[in-house]
């Protein structure tokens, strides 16, 4: 526990807490564009499968996303085992507007 | 399915064998232990069966699960989980940890009957060594004209005397649309035996952030338990404690019988804790003592005990009940028990909560 911190002190550092929320809102509003592109992409990528007569769900390239994810987490010092499934649920997302055509 | 593998496994090598089962269309779930870890496979195993998993790097064993609860089988964890109760940062208290080497003592009354008496027996059983604070907000009564639980209000008194008492507190949820207020009022979500195969209300819990104390059925077997507890641990929610609460039987001089071999067969099927409720098992308070002490002898990992200031007067169970001095007497006598068990009792240093002090 901390002890009762000086005003000033107190105020600096809701200050920069402050800051790094709106910081936080940002890369929110980032992941979510972020997240929408990723789905745009998808549903062309449906699109040419059926022109080139793939089939749409591919677990491979799904096993493929996930490995490569949990592997550039250990390396950033994420839980691998939190972005798996987290990237599971990115797959899900893109998945459904593939089959939803 | 289940891969057990080498204790010099790599990442690499962890990614490139999950990576294989999950291109067929599995996933899979990663349980780290001291000497193995294990890969549990979810999903058809038939899809597996031209894979040759044995020879990739690593892989020390594969193993079929021919047992229709996968999650919750002992196979599929390396080693006993233990399940931690009130571990949540956004609120201060105490957390009771169920599965690790301290017994852990749930008590509380059978229903929330106001502030006062909630509040004089939380303070009852904490400082008599019970780690979490039982109370029936909503209650499945065999009569619909049997005094029905306060609800609502009994949840908000359940919260507010955990903020003053740091004890965790858990209580029945009924129905699916109760489950997002009793989650933000409760610690654990406790499933009555006779939800136990409610299966639309256990794939909801699964969904919720919280551990769940799943009570077994009147006249469910030890397999439906285990695949009632699959029903919530499929959707996400590993957190499930089971509790053995009597069984129906022809006997009638007891409420229900208490299966006590119950819990070596289910510690030997699962890997999730076992705790036994004696209050509804003998159904007279009598038989809390002399239950209790058997449910610790074959190796339960807690208990959960109905406690009353006035058992005389409680609306609901008060029979059952035991008096705020029975329950101190009933954990002076549980102690002799827990140790020749090999566990303590109450709070260990396992029920301290991981990383900063509260």
């Amino acid at each position: 526990m901390t002890t009762d911190p000086s005003p000033a002190a107190r105020d600096a550092a809701l200050d920069t807490l402050g800051r790094y929320r709106q910081q936080i809102e940002q890369l929110d509003r980032d992941l979510v564009s972020l997240l929408a592109k990723r789905v745009a992409l998808s549903k062309e990528i449906g699109a040419m499968k059926r022109v080139a007569g793939l089939p749409t769900l591919d677990p491979a390239r799904g096993a493929e996303v996930t490995r490569r994810a949990a592997a550039l987490a250990r390396d950033a010092s994420l839980n691998d085992e939190k972005v798996r499934d987290i990237f599971w649920h990115v797959i899900g997302l893109s998945r459904a507007v593939q089959v939803d055509e | 399915m289940i891969i057990i593998t080498r204790a010099s496994i790599t990442d690499a090598e962890l990614d490139a064998i999950r990576e294989r089962i999950e291109q067929r269309g599995m996933r899979t779930h990663l349980s780290r232990g001291v000497e193995r870890t294990i890969i549990g496979c979810i999903g058809d195993e038939s899809l597996l069966a031209e894979v040759p998993l044995r020879s990739m790097p690593g892989v020390e064993d594969v193993v079929p699960v021919l047992k229709p609860y996968k999650l919750a089988s002992r196979e599929f964890a390396a080693a006993p989980s233990v399940v931690r109760v009130g571990d949540d940062p956004s609120r201060p208290g105490r957390v009771a940890a169920f599965g690790g080497p301290a017994i852990a003592i749930i008590a509380g009354p059978c229903s929330v009957e106001g502030p006062d008496m909630l509040r004089e027996t939380a303070e009852a059983v904490r400082d008599a060594g019970g780690v979490m604070l039982r109370g029936g907000a909503f209650k499945p009564r065999t009569s619909p004209y049997a005094f029905q639980g306060l609800g609502a209000s009994a949840l908000k008194m359940l919260a507010d005397v955990r903020r003053t008492t740091g004890m965790p507190v858990v209580t029945e949820v009924m129905d699916p649309r109760q489950i997002d207020d009793v989650a933000e009022h409760a610690d654990m979500l406790q499933v009555g035996a006779r939800n136990m195969q409610n299966f639309s209300l256990l794939s909801e819990l699964g969904r919720v952030k919280r551990p769940v104390l799943l009570k077994r059925g009147l006249s469910a077997t030890i397999k439906e338990l285990l695949m009632a507890a699959e029903y919530i641990m499929a959707q996400g929610n590993r957190d499930v404690v089971l509790c053995e609460r009597g069984i129906r039987t022809f006997e009638v001089a007891t409420r229900n019988t208490l299966d006590v071999a119950a819990v070596p067969v289910l510690k030997r099927e699962t890997h999730l804790p076992v705790i036994v409720d004696p209050s509804h098992a003998g159904g007279v308070a009598d038989l809390v003592a002399p239950l209790s002490f058997a449910a610790i002898a074959a190796g339960a990992d807690g208990l959960i005990v109905e406690v009353h200031p006035d058992p005389a007067n409680a609306l609901s169970d008060g029979d059952q009940s035991l008096s705020l001095d029975g329950f101190r007497e009933l954990m002076r006598r549980l102690g002799p028990f827990a140790a020749a068990a090999g566990r303590s009792l109450g709070a260990s240093a396992d029920g301290a909560r991981a990383g900063a002090a509260a």
